[in-house]
């Protein structure tokens, strides 16, 4: 180069120069509220009731520029990830899913914006600033913490988000009134393990939005056809029940000595019931059931894409 | 070390040297709905770069959301987003990420 500012590092790749800006840690977001649910499904009991639960945490922070989260969790054991980002102003809120019912043990979040974007006090005078060849654009600043990486790549989950094996279905001609779900819908040993041996259960946060969603449903009909005495007028009488639980996920991730996974939080949940008869010898014909939130969608997986995520070490912002 | 560059924090412990490895920030953009971006930055031809996607205002009723494809193309200069094949998409924060390769 013929003018400007390049450091290359023991690799000799560039990791500062004049012309792409560098993110600098600017803050952690305030951890302003949450709500939890889905540990089970609701309106039902018995069999496979149990679900994963989910924790959705809002977080603000006010900056400049748009800000790169990083998940630091202070509980390694969770899911989590940041299903949502929105701003007003200034203020960016984050939408964060943590697997599990506790309030207790939240990630902390931390950010990062662009050089340019970073507000300085005006007393901190000291260190060293490098500009764009515009002259007022800084690509670094050695007031902030710029973020060093040390891993990433790009994180797929399973399609299926179910622990039982296959995805779940419909089953038809099923005994009348049959309602016990035989389909395990938690997600925990649903995931795609990334090997990293510089992850660990101490420092390490990441950067990895989630995208993918799914929606899956189990469905028993079922059906009987009873006889009519001849004393009530004979013939038969035809019985018909429905029985339909789904689950909503999000894809969630989880860092594990070694290894970063991508898998899948339950996001919503619910279960449907329903039964009728036709009319028959002294009886009118009838219906009942319940209901329990509406599934969002069709059963599928979408946005099931390569997405990119970044490991780094907490402990140098704090 | 014995040579390289080191950044110091305010309380003197080491921040970031020439140990380091980064991911340079090329470009940060919001994609609205159902919109395609097709932006060209020269500055990192043959550069290592990837694209964060992060879903903006998902409805808390959580409706089918579909992010835009992200492609790199022309020697890693052009990043196109654009929806995918035959669905809407939502609108979408683009982070495009670069690194020297």
């Amino acid at each position: 180069m013929a003018y400007g500012f390049e450091a290359k590092n023991d690799s000799g790749k560039v990791i500062i120069n004049d012309t792409i800006e560098n993110l600098h840690f600017i803050g952690k977001a305030t951890h302003d509220s949450q709500y939890t649910g889905y540990t089970n499904f609701p309106t039902y009991s018995g069999a496979n009731d149990t679900l994963d639960g989910n924790t959705i945490c809002y977080y603000t922070i006010t900056c400049s520029g748009t800000p790169v989260p990083f998940i630091k969790p202070t509980d390694y054991s969770r899911w989590t990830g940041i299903i949502k980002q929105s701003v007003s102003g200034q203020t960016w809120t984050f939408h964060v899913m943590c697997s599990g019912a506790s309030t207790g043990n939240m990630p902390q979040i931390y950010c990062f914006v662009n050089a340019d974007d970073i507000a300085i006090p005006s007393g901190e005078t000291h260190g060293m600033i490098v500009f764009k060849a515009d002259g007022s654009t800084k690509t670094f600043d050695s007031r902030r913490q710029p973020l060093a990486i040390t891993g990433g790549g790009n994180a797929l989950p399973p399609v299926d988000p179910t622990n039982s094996s296959g995805l779940p279905g419909v089953t038809n001609n099923a005994a009348w009134q049959s309602s016990s779900l035989d389909h395990d819908f938690r997600s925990g040993n649903q995931y795609t393990a990334y090997s990293d041996s510089n992850i660990n259960t101490s420092n390490t946060m990441f950067s990895c939005p989630s995208i993918a969603q799914a929606v899956y449903s189990r469905v028993i009909n079922g059906y009987k056809s009873s006889n009519i005495p001849w004393y009530e007028g004979g013939g038969s009488q035809e019985h018909w029940s429905t029985a339909w639980w789904w689950v909503m996920y999000r894809s969630t991730f989880r860092l594990r000595s070694g290894n970063f996974d991508a898998g899948w939080t339950c996001y919503q949940a619910g279960y449907w019931y329903s039964e009728n008869y036709e009319s028959g010898g002294w009886f009118s014909g009838g219906s009942g059931g319940y209901t329990s939130g509406n599934r969002p969608y069709d059963n599928k997986t979408i946005n099931r894409q390569a997405n990119a995520y970044i490991i780094a070490d907490s402990s140098r912002y704090d | 070390m014995s040579y390289g560059l080191s950044v110091f924090k305010a309380d003197g412990s080491l921040g970031f040297s020439t140990a380091d490895v980064t991911w340079q920030t090329v470009a940060q953009f919001t994609v609205a709905a159902n919109a395609t971006v097709v932006n060209t930055y020269s500055e990192i031809a043959g550069m290592t770069v990837i694209a964060q996607r992060q879903l903006v205002n998902v409805p808390p009723a959580a409706q089918e959301d579909y992010v835009p494809n992200v492609t790199v193309s022309n020697n890693s200069q052009t990043i196109t987003v654009a929806p995918q094949s035959g669905l809407s998409s939502s609108q979408c924060i683009i982070h495009v990420l670069a690194q020297d390769t």
